[in-house]
């Protein structure tokens, strides 16, 4: 072998080793953007086990494959009354289950609530589940819950309803909507990064609301898919559509039932739309009723650049829980 | 200073420079999927 390909050989050795680390280094810095959590996220989430409470799975409230909950005890049986939390999952109004939340209802359960998770018929592609029918079953649901619990030694004298992106949607949808009729009064709602109105001009991240024949077309598709109505591209030209997309347009509800809120938005949001927050937002305003509003500046829908403000956010609704759903206020048995 | 310590010191740039990466590709990937900035709020 020649001295210049020896040379060559020993030069390679060390950057055949430096592409190794780069390699492993940068899967490291992947994983870890997966599973190192902030210290604070820790708080609001429990491992669900005997010592949290009692778990009842696939109670039924319906005739519906899917209309199911499942019901968290917490340890402590011996109150004269409990505050509810029912917590509704996201995932599109077409994905997802109660088991999802599992932590955050093992969370809410250990600060010594009666939690529910409750699933929803989802919307696939041979059935017309739409964002109406999904918030008539949770209607229909509330005051199943509210028995079994009763059913089970634990009555419930006052609720919150919570949850994420489309659980969001639908608890806003419950608690302004349809909180006059909920069995027990709903005193709080909180949650993140659901739509709460149906604006076309708001909704330009899925290309809805320009003034083109295209645009006006998909937006009556994915407003009529939505509200369950049958919406034309001439009704989002004239503006009729707002109408029909009425039922589930949270914002347009708080007037008529304004319920303590505290919720949370990522200002690039590309899988809902931003700027429907902000009519919320107004709403609130408008009601005078006690809110918090947080806008996270570098996120979007998964709320996942702005951990500080997440963490106020948090902080807000364990805050509203103590003030609205006191767990000391039932007294003992 | 010694070859080997120099080699030290390269390989720690390398991992340091390689986990920051790392950690902003997922930021683009996540940012691409649901919306977010590249920079700004939490560091990476």
């Amino acid at each position: 072998m020649s001295k210049n390909k020896k040379e060559k050989k020993v030069r390679a050795v060390p950057v055949g080793i430096g592409i190794l680390v780069f390699i492993v280094a940068f899967g490291a810095g992947v994983i870890s953007k997966f599973t190192i959590q902030p210290s604070w996220a820790k708080e609001y989430s429990v491992e669900w086990s005997d010592e949290v409470g009692t778990l009842k799975a696939d109670l039924s409230y319906g005739d519906g494959e899917a209309n199911k909950f499942d019901l968290y005890l917490p340890k402590d049986s011996s109150r004269e009354s409990y505050g509810l939390v029912v917590y509704l999952h996201a995932g599109g109004f077409t994905s997802g289950d109660k088991t999802d939340d599992r932590d955050t209802l093992a969370w809410l359960c250990s600060k010594g609530y009666v939690a529910a998770g409750i699933n929803y018929t989802l919307r696939t592609e041979t059935n017309t589940a739409s964002v109406l029918s999904q918030s008539n079953e949770i209607k229909a649901a509330v005051p199943k819950v509210v028995e079994a619990a009763e059913a089970a030694g634990y009555p419930v004298d006052k609720m919150t309803v919570a949850g994420g992106s489309a659980g969001h949607c639908l608890a806003m949808i419950y608690a302004y909507r349809d909180g006059k009729d909920a069995p027990v009064p709903v005193v709080f709602t909180y949650g993140a990064v659901g739509p709460s109105c149906f604006v076309a001009e708001d909704w330009g991240v899925f290309g809805i609301g320009y003034d083109t024949d295209e645009s006006r077309t998909a937006g009556a598709a994915l407003f009529s898919v939505m509200s369950g109505e049958s919406i034309t591209p001439e009704e989002m030209q004239d503006g009729s559509y707002l109408e029909k997309m009425h039922a589930i347009a949270a914002a347009e509800w708080v007037q008529y039932n304004p319920v303590p809120t505290v919720v949370a938005y990522g200002t690039q949001d590309k899988v809902q739309p931003f700027l429907a927050s902000l009519r919320l937002k107004a709403a609130l305003e408008e009601s005078g009723v006690d809110y918090k509003y947080f806008e996270l500046p570098h996120s979007g829908h998964g709320l996942q650049n702005d951990n500080d403000i997440q963490r106020q956010w948090m902080e807000a609704v364990s805050e509203y829980l103590n003030q609205y759903m006191p767990t000391e206020a039932g007294g003992s048995k | 200073m010694s070859t080997t310590v120099k080699r030290i010191i390269i390989l720690g740039v390398i991992i340091a420079v390689a986990f920051v990466l790392g950690r902003l590709a997922v930021r683009a990937a996540l940012n691409m999927l649901l919306g977010g900035t590249l920079f700004g709020g939490n560091f990476l």
